[in-house]
């Protein structure tokens, strides 16, 4: 159920492709084996293995896709910036009856943020497109997906993520690090009851990262570890959740940690939360709901939205004897991406210290908070 | 008065007229431009998609939006169709550019993301509506409408309503909007965009990005503002226009011309007080005035009445020729545009400086008068407007001019020389006026007694008193009835060219095209489906197909017409007419398949084209040169025709739908029948005009037909205010008789005699105005079709004399004078004996 932290993204997925559907028939498909919608896009069944690079690539049987790349960086003075770059593919038709490569298949969604520490800054712009002349897209068999000029592809074993928006952007280079870790049962992660609400999601928890960061134009080197998730399936609806809070930690002794808690619509946390825990030698260990306590602490208040976020918190998983503060490295590090998914979203580098077996740990990380503007997640996640 | 009033009129109609149906067209293209700030277009069939992927580089200018922009009809649930401008847009990109707000999610105070928009256009039967459009027809969202284009027609669902703001208000909101995938699958475009939108992230740097974009661009692409569109229409019109706003000036001519002649009446009848006013102190400064000030006066009211009956006027030209234009060159929603101060600065400044130019002539004439003869009446009128010789001298002057006028070539493609030659022809026409009167007067006696006794004598004898008076009134007769001889000239001999033209060259025996086929802009196409069952049909010997591309040309991008059909099929039934080389036939053989062209003669008079010659072509890899293996006659378009073979045209521009068949049929097949059985099996939806070969040649002459219903329009109003003019000068003379009159009814004349002589009088004007306005009328059309026509539009016309018409309008004119003799008639019949002043 690590999976389960990656909702959010299915959230706002899930909303434009709520939305869409409102206006498409469904194609006359036939139901044919079990794990195929009868619009036709296949289900996770868990008879494939993960396999690298290959699984890098996009997945176009399923419905949904996502690439999502989260670090710290510093720069040689010290300087600290966060930054997120996902790429989006959301099936819309699997086979188009209009022969135009304008016929809507899939929609290719892009978000960028850039945090600037020092100045108290968060820039981010986004991009939607409907792939249909190479302006956007993603290659299967590797990792190559982009839209526009943003790009996230493989050069080796080195991630190259290029995104950079007229005046901000980062252009950087990921090494495998720790190498892939996957999530749930062999990279399967179960979503609920009915065959194929699955999904298979991998993580890639620590990854050096080198290049540059743009800011107002001028490029600025910089240096740190990077968070790289890859998730595909096609259908993991969840009713009655309103938002939820996801962190990726990574401690300075070499450990990294997901943990997430989906808040229901009357304020408890829902069964599906959880986590991974990934030693500094890459074993990893699921952490269910009852491990984990969270608290939030400090709010903040959006202007933009209105929205209260909280910006601090507390996280303790008991088997583990951690207990550590969260506190955002920044406050407004809110999303308003109406211009391509159209979800109101909290997502920003955060930076952690505390204590695990009584070490005295320190480290960063990135948070994601969604379900505190706008529309409750019922009525945009169907 | 009158005459000023209508002049202005007539000005004003015209100017209102032409910038309606331009400005139609520009606010249309401003609309839907949004806030593009420049835009890339292909070599006339658009973008290819294939080089859209190399073009991601643009995103570093701006955003970045694909474009089919095209022209259909709807029919809306109550039957009825309308015609549409379609938008199909990718609304993930395009929402920047246009802004598109619905009424259903403006009710929740919402604009529609882009996502929310696309997933009402997604299915391609979505359509997305005006609220204007659905207002008017009844229609909602859901409502079930169907789009027809080309020779399909297409059922649609109305999935939004667009608020009655920005593009929704283009065409009176006439616009559909679709998905650019729905789009490309209707109109036959999938591959193509029609143009690529860029909206500027800097827009003032737009001078720079232009130049960067274009340096960069691939071969066959260029960059450029939305206006050039506009600025392309506006010249593809401008003869046409630049045409109907000559002709308005000679109307404002004639109602000068009347100015003139009511100043000249007015000093001419107040002689007597004008030596008065002299004898009591009055300088000849204030006397001019008072006469400058009359015209003034005139002036002004001629010009305030002009402007709202201008305004009328301009709405019924507009009709006129928005169905001209519409079927020439553009669809436009042509609506007259509200009175400006500019059309009252333009009233002003063309008739108060005008009128009182007129006016000077008399009115120092009058300022003149020697006080003491005058109030005597001892002083006699002047000898004249000009003496006859003086006359006669000028006008040969005048028409030296004209002759050398006409050897001018035009000047950045207007004929201004050659309307310089048909003024001076017209103004030396009205310099014979005096010199006709004054042989009329020497020689007309014998011929009047003879025919009418003695009011024959007495008419003529009065003529022969006046003709100072008279002089102005004809000469303005003369130059309308010039106008009208040579507006008829000209276009019966165009006419009778035209006719002659397409029976040679229209040899087909059916001609099928898309009924809802735009009148110009891209063409509406014809399917597959359609064409294969018309070529499996038995009595069909051979199809042509025909392709139409508008595509710029030289240096100031003219928009000419690229035309594609199978070259094979023409030579072995087609009947063009070649006026280069001597065996035009062998020519276009050689030119099967080969990188050579036909041209029109419009194209090779306008772009100095010859045999021989290489033209360039845009084509989507690049201009590339044609060699012109022939010219042929042709008058469909003056914006000129490159043809070439089908092949070769595939190989440049690639496959793309015919916009049009002809077909063959074997000798012995009926057109008629055959057409009905096509049409018959084509099912009862179909979309498809399929005209025979005899109907399509009456269809065109009818275009021709209607093309100069407004040019007669506005000689009638010409020749109206004339005929007024004469009249009202019979008028004051008649008046200014009265004691003369009164004693002819003392020695036994008849209230019947003297009504007679007037109306002989009146007679006698009208057919001698248009004795000389036939003689000028004639030189007149000569330079029309030698000069104008050929600087203008670059056809050959084979000159040609209407004589029934010219022989008919004689006969109207001499009725017409009759006539307007008729109120003076009256009057002066009214005169009673004892009426002695």
């Amino acid at each position: 159920m690590t999976g389960c932290g990656r909702t959010t993204r299915r959230r706002f997925v899930g909303g434009v492709a709520g939305w869409l559907w409102l206006g498409i028939a469904a194609a006359p498909f036939a139901q044919t084996p079990a794990l195929v919608t009868p619009d036709g896009w296949r289900q996770v069944d868990g008879e494939s293995v993960l396999q690298f690079p290959r699984d890098h690539g996009s997945h176009p049987g399923y419905r949904i896709e996502w690439w999502y790349y989260t670090g710290n960086l510093s720069a040689a003075g010290g300087r600290r910036f966060g930054y997120q770059v996902t790429f989006f593919r959301i099936g819309v038709d699997p086979a188009p009856a209009n022969p135009s490569r304008w016929a809507v298949r899939d929609l290719f969604m892009a978000h960028l943020a850039l945090t600037d520490v020092a100045r108290g800054r968060h820039l981010a712009a986004e991009r939607l497109d409907r792939g249909a002349v190479g302006w956007a897209g993603a290659r299967t068999g590797t990792l190559d997906v982009w839209n526009g000029d943003w790009r996230a592809e493989l050069d080796g074993d080195t991630h190259r993520i290029t995104a950079v928006d007229r005046a901000f952007g980062v252009d950087l280079r990921l090494e495998p690090g720790k190498g892939t870790v996957p999530h749930g049962e062999r990279g399967v992660s179960r979503k609920g009851d009915q065959p194929g609400n699955a999904s298979y999601y991998y993580s890639m928890t620590r990854m050096p990262t080198s290049g540059r960061v743009w800011l107002d134009g001028v490029p600025i080197e910089v240096s740190g570890a990077s968070w790289m998730d890859h998730e595909f399936g096609t259908t993991f609806l969840e009713p009655g959740q309103v938002g939820w809070d996801w962190f990726s930690l990574q401690l300075d002794d070499g450990t990294d940690l997901m943990v997430f808690q989906i808040r229901r619509a009357d304020g408890r946390p829902d069964t599906h939360s959880g986590g991974t825990w990934v030693d500094p030698d890459a074993q990893r260990s699921g952490l269910a709901g009852g491990q984990i306590v969270l608290e939030a602490g400090r709010r903040w208040t959006s202007d933009a939205s209105g929205a209260v976020y909280p910006v601090a918190w507390r996280l303790a998983v008991a088997d583990r004897q951690a207990d550590l503060r969260i506190e955002a490295v920044v406050d407004a590090q809110e999303l308003d991406t109406a211009a391509s998914t159209g979800v109101t979203y909290w997502e920003g580098a955060v930076t952690v210290s505390g204590q695990i077996d009584g070490r005295t740990v320190a480290g960063r990380g990135y948070l994601e908070m969604t379900g505190y503007a706008g529309r409750p997640m019922s009525e945009v996640f169907r | 008065m009158a005459g000023l009033t209508l002049g202005v009129a007539v000005v004003i109609a015209i100017r209102l007229a032409n910038t309606g149906s331009v400005r139609g067209f520009e606010t249309a293209l401003d609309v839907v431009a949004g806030k593009t700030s420049l835009e890339i277009v292909g070599a006339g069939v658009g973008v290819p998609e294939s080089q859209l992927a190399g073009l991601g580089w643009l995103a570093a200018y701006g955003r970045v939006s694909p474009v089919i922009d095209r022209r259909a009809r709807i029919r809306v649930p109550a039957g009825r169709e309308y015609a549409v401008q379609v938008l199909g847009v990718d609304v993930l990109r395009d929402q920047p550019f246009r802004e598109y707000r619905l009424v259903r999610f403006a009710r929740e105070g919402q604009n529609p993301r882009p996502h929310e928009l696309l997933a009402l256009l997604l299915d391609a039967a979505s359509v997305v509506l005006t609220e204007r459009f659905a207002v008017r027809h009844d229609i909602d969202v859901d409502t079930a409408v169907q789009l027809v284009i080309g020779d399909r027609v297409h059922d649609s669902v109305v999935r939004g309503l667009l608020l009655d703001e920005g593009p929704a208000r283009v065409v009176d909101g006439q616009l559909v909007l679709l998905d650019v995938a729905t789009a490309q699958l209707l109109f036959d475009r999938l591959g193509w965009v029609d143009r690529v939108e860029i909206q500027l992230f800097d827009a003032e740097g737009i001078d720079e990005a232009e130049a960067a974009i274009a340096e960069r661009l691939p071969d066959g692409l260029r960059v450029q503002r939305p206006a050039q569109r506009g600025r392309q229409v506006e010249k593809m019109l401008a003869a046409f226009h630049f045409n109907l706003t000559a002709l308005s000036y000679i109307a404002l001519m004639v109602g000068l011309f009347l100015v003139y002649n009511t100043i000249a009446v007015s000093v001419i009848s107040r002689r007597a007080e004008i030596g008065m006013l002299r004898a009591l102190g009055a300088t000849r400064r204030v006397v001019l005035r008072l006469f400058l000030g009359e015209a003034a006066a005139l002036a002004v009211a001629g010009a305030a009445l002009g402007l709202p009956v201008g305004w009328l006027l301009a709405r019924v030209a507009v009709r006129l020729t928005t169905t001209t234009v519409n079927t020439l060159y553009i669809t436009s929603a042509a609506a007259v545009p509200p009175l400006s101060a500019a059309e009252l600065a333009l009233a002003c400044a063309v008739s108060l400086p005008l009128a009182l130019a007129a006016a000077a002539v008399p009115a120092l004439e009058g300022a003149g008068v020697p006080p003491v003869a005058a109030v005597r009446g001892a002083d006699r009128v002047s000898s004249g407007v000009r003496p006859p010789r003086r006359a006669a001298v000028t006008a040969a002057i005048l028409f030296a001019a004209a002759g050398w006028f006409s050897t001018r070539d035009a000047v950045g493609g207007l004929p201004l020389y050659g309307l310089a030659a048909a003024l001076a022809v017209v103004a030396g026409g009205a310099a014979l006026a005096p010199v006709l009167l004054a042989l009329f007067r020497r020689a007309g006696r014998p011929a009047l007694a003879r025919w009418f006794k003695v009011e024959g004598l007495l008419a003529h004898a009065n003529l022969s008193a006046a003709v100072t008076r008279l002089a102005v009134s004809v000469a303005a007769l003369v130059v309308s009835l010039a106008m009208l001889a040579a507006i008829a000239i000209m276009i019966g001999s165009f006419r009778a060219t035209v006719s002659h033209w397409v029976g040679q060259t229209l040899r087909a025996d059916l001609f099928v095209a898309a009924a809802s086929r735009a009148p110009a802009g891209p063409a509406a196409t014809i399917s597959t489906a359609t064409e294969q069952r018309i070529a499996a049909h038995p009595a069909v010997a051979a199809v042509d197909q025909f392709r139409t591309v508008d595509l710029p040309y030289g240096s100031d991008g003219d928009l000419i017409i690229l035309g594609a059909g199978d070259f094979e099929v023409l030579l072995a039934h087609g009947g063009l007419l070649f006026k280069h080389p001597a065996d035009g036939h062998a020519a276009m053989a050689r030119a099967v398949g080969t990188e050579m062209v036909v041209v029109s003669e419009s194209f090779a008079l306008k772009h100095k084209v010859a045999v021989d010659d290489l033209v360039e072509l845009e084509t989507p890899r690049g201009p590339r040169a044609f060699q012109v293996a022939a010219v042929y006659y042709d008058y469909s378009s003056d914006r000129g025709l490159v043809v070439m073979d089908r092949p070769t045209f595939e190989r440049h521009y690639g496959a793309h739908r015919p916009v049009g068949l002809t077909v063959y049929l074997d000798a012995d097949a009926d057109p008629d029948a055959v057409r009905e059985e096509l049409l018959a099996g084509l099912g009862s939806g179909q979309q498809l005009l399929i005209r025979t070969n005899a109907t399509l040649r009456s269809e065109v002459l009818r275009i021709f037909d209607a093309t100069f219903a407004v040019t007669y329009a506005l000689e009638a109003i010409a020749i109206f205010v004339a005929i007024m003019g004469v009249a009202a000068t019979l008028l004051t003379l008649v008046l200014e008789r009265r004691h003369e009159l009164g004693l002819m009814r003392l020695i036994g004349a008849s209230r019947r005699q003297i009504r007679r002589m007037v109306v002989i009088e009146a007679t006698v004007l009208g057919v001698l105005s248009q004795a000389l306005g036939l003689v000028v009328g004639v030189a007149l059309s000569m330079i029309l079709i030698y000069v104008i026509n050929v600087q203008s539009f670059g056809w050959t016309i084979q000159f040609r004399l209407p004589f029934g018409f010219l022989a008919r309008s004689t006969v109207l004119i001499a009725v017409a004078a009759a006539l307007s003799g008729l109120y003076p008639a009256r009057i002066a019949g009214a005169i009673a004996v004892e009426d002695r002043r």
